[in-house]
């Protein structure tokens, strides 16, 4: 249902709810390497481009603008988170985790500007992302509460009829949701639909909730696309190396 | 029954055996440089309180608010050994609830900042935190192998 | 150079030892190997490789590759009493061994090897490697020598993170905990197997790795070059071979080099174990190949996220604690 839904509001796909061929277990067959094509780890929400924070890399670090992502346009934040946003955005090149090549927690995973794989088998269910080896087991029979935080959390998922819903709590409070320094607490609940709507083509959504720095739950949606080309795969992106210099660089012994 | 070559082998093995060496050998480089961290000439001795534990890896921080002399306060950080093999035991990240006292005995790091290792941090009743198998403040959770 | 080319010379390289198949079949008593949909025997689920079996046979034991059941107790019950000796005391060999000068390290709690030595067939090795007989690793050509003179002068130096080890700079894992091959390190010796007929991926707990083998396919380009190398793999019967290459000159696997050729098989020979067999070729290095086979041992999980690099407080400690020790070194 959730599928024609999504499809009655979304002009210019097909009409007709779509029904994936079957994976080895039984459900829609979501296998495949995806990604987003969108600006969406630049800034969830509408704006138009900004200059980038490097002085020296020109274009290629600016931002190009984009459309948003977020059902009602607007992040729901409290006021003194609000506040705390704007900081961040203030500060992005010393505080984005993603600069630090941190793991990039739940959901902006999803959409960053590199390539996932989603690995379905019969009764395993596994995510893998090219950025920084990012991974995510998700477990199909829930654990409990997570002992500990993560970076990308812990993930419970279940079948609705066509829709894989994946639960995703026990969060560690240091992952942004994107580029702009928006951000949450270690109260973050996020709750995850993929349906696949075409061959090509999966509709992603995102319902994210924390009353410790929004004032009510608010969504993402976007379509996720299927690398199609022959010999896809994810590369190596181990970014760990390539930020040392800007992490330790303050560390090294100076020459005399 | 053993024949008494079979006895006599065991022996030479026990003997091999007790050297210990062998079995906890561990390579240069296949470990956490400790000692380029902290300091064997700066030992410390912190009385405080739990503010925050880090369940992060590779190693665990446990936050430790130590009031002095002067009634001032001032925030260690002592350090401990990767999470996961406590999480396999049961403990979790409410298992030391914050206000929770310890004493830490460790060595300061090198570069004199408010970091220690923490060579033994006990609890209020008597418990070493993190050194042996009973000593997580936890249930004692027998790995499935 | 495509997969098939790639695996005669391989069958051909690691010669009589290839061509015996382990010699627990796949099915015994009343146990046949379980399959996914497609018809494999199904490697899936939590796997420990933790042993008390070293990667080389120790000197005291040479000429001996496996032991009797009443010598392996022994062993197996000394490791035992060590770990209770060394149960809840601040010191012990390992924090000893680190050469920390007494500023503590990990205690007992923390090592995780395990409780039995590898056994295969039955039987008990005293030894990880298997080939060469003597179960040492081959020995190091010159060339190779100078390059691991290099990283151990540079274990030594503070000069920069570029100076430090891979596992304390949080790139890889102390040790070869991903490899290829896999090797047990100190703790966290994890793995999750998840299949499907396209990619069989295996992540490695130490330090999340997603190994991620492409079934059937063709090797990257000689151009591209990976941590982890570029795994395909392909059945062969009911083991799983997976052909990596394409490694950095960076992994330094006991030195190794750009070169590095493994091969590694997989077969489920019971219910709790697969078979674990790998093959390390790389002539630049090795003055021949070797073969190191052990058993992985189903585990209870689950696999617990290891982020490292998001923590590591440390390195900025040990840099900063070899400037200080400079600047009063210069004051005197």
């Amino acid at each position: 249902m959730l599928a024609s839904l999504l499809v009655a509001s979304t002009p210019g796909l097909a009409q007709q709810v779509y029904h994936a061929p079957k994976g080895p277990d039984g459900h829609p067959n979501l296998n495949g390497i995806w990604q987003a094509l969108n600006t969406a780890d630049w800034d969830l929400v509408d704006h138009s481009a900004r200059p980038g924070l490097v002085v020296a890399d020109g274009t290629l670090s600016a931002d190009p603008g984009g459309i948003g992502v977020v059902e009602g346009g607007e992040i729901p934040y409290l006021p003194a988170a609000l506040a705390t946003k704007k900081k961040n955005f203030e500060n992005r090149l010393k505080l984005d985790p993603e600069i630090r090549c941190y793991l990039p927690g739940v959901p902006r995973a999803n959409y960053m500007p590199y390539p996932f794989q989603i690995f379905q088998s019969a009764k395993a269910l596994f995510f893998a992302y090219q950025y920084d080896g990012a991974v995510r087991n998700i477990f199909l029979k829930d654990p409990g509460p997570a002992p500990a935080d993560s970076w990308m959390g812990q993930s419970v998922g279940k079948w609705e009829g066509e829709t894989l819903v994946i639960d995703v709590t026990g969060f560690d409070e240091r992952t942004w949701l994107d580029r702009a320094g928006d951000f949450h607490s270690d109260a973050l609940h996020v709750v995850e639909r993929y349906t696949l709507i075409g061959p090509e083509v999966m509709s992603y959504e995102a319902t994210i909730e924390d009353p410790k720095v929004f004032s009510k739950p608010w969504k993402i949606r976007m379509p996720l696309y299927r690398h199609v080309e022959k010999g896809a795969r994810l590369m190596e992106f181990k970014c760990v190396e390539f930020v040392e210099d800007l992490l330790y660089g303050d560390f090294a012994r100076k020459p005399k | 029954m053993m024949a008494n070559g079979e006895i006599m082998k065991i022996k030479h093995i026990a003997a091999i055996v007790s050297a210990g060496a062998m079995l906890w050998a561990v390579p240069a480089w296949a470990h956490h440089a400790f000692a380029a961290e902290f300091d064997a000439k700066k030992p410390v001795h912190l009385e405080g309180v739990v503010s925050k534990v880090e369940l992060i890896n590779p190693h665990s921080w446990i936050h430790v608010d130590v009031k002095n002399a002067d009634g001032s306060m001032t925030s260690w950080m002592v350090e401990a050994g990767s999470p996961n093999v406590l999480l396999r035991r049961g403990f979790t990240k409410t298992t030391i609830a914050p206000g929770t006292p310890v004493v830490v005995e460790g060595f300061q790091s090198k570069d004199g900042s408010l970091r220690a290792n923490g060579r033994d941090i006990t609890l209020p009743n008597g418990q070493k935190l993190f050194l042996g198998s009973q000593g997580t403040g936890a249930p004692y959770d027998e790995k499935g192998k | 150079m495509n997969y098939r080319t790639i695996s005669a010379l391989a069958l051909a390289f690691t010669g009589f030892l290839a061509a015996q198949t382990p010699t627990a079949k796949t099915s015994s008593k009343n146990w046949t190997v379980p399959r996914t949909p497609d018809g494999k025997p199904d490697l899936q689920g939590v796997w420990t490789n933790a042993t008390l079996t070293p990667l080389e046979r120790p000197a005291a034991v040479n000429g001996k590759a496996t032991f009797t059941d009443a010598e392996a107790a022994v062993w197996e019950k000394k490791s035992k009493d060590d770990e209770a000796k060394y149960d809840g005391k601040a010191d012990n060999p390992i924090a000893d061994s680190l050469g920390s000068g007494g500023t503590g390290g990990y205690n007992a709690l923390f090592v995780d090897h395990g409780t039995e030595l590898a056994r295969v067939d039955g039987v008990k090795r005293t030894s990880l490697i298997i080939d060469p007989p003597d179960g040492k690793v081959p020995p190091i050509t010159q060339e190779a020598k100078a390059r691991n003179a290099q990283m151990m002068r540079s274990m030594s130096r503070f000069d920069s993170v570029k100076d430090r080890p891979l596992g304390e700079r949080c790139l890889t894992s102390f040790g070869s905990s991903s490899g290829p091959p896999m090797l047990p390190v100190l703790y966290n010796n994890n793995y999750e197997i998840v299949q499907t007929p396209e990619n069989i991926v295996i992540l490695v707990e130490m330090v999340h790795d997603a190994r991620i083998v492409r079934m059937n396919a063709t090797h990257a380009p000689t151009s591209v070059r990976q941590w982890f190398g570029d795994s395909i793999g392909h059945w062969e019967g009911d083991t799983l071979v997976v052909d990596t290459t394409n490694f950095t000159d960076k992994t330094r696997f006991r030195g190794a080099s750009e070169n590095l050729h493994v091969i590694e098989r997989f077969t489920r020979v019971d219910a709790k174990t697969i078979l674990y067999r790998v093959t390390i070729d790389d002539s630049s290095t090795f003055a021949k190949s070797w073969t190191i086979e052990y058993p992985f041992v189903a585990t209870k999980g689950p696999i617990y996220e290891y982020a490292c690099h998001e923590g590591n407080y440390a390195m900025s400690d040990i840099l900063g604690g070899a400037r200080k020790a400079e600047a009063e070194k210069e004051k005197k």
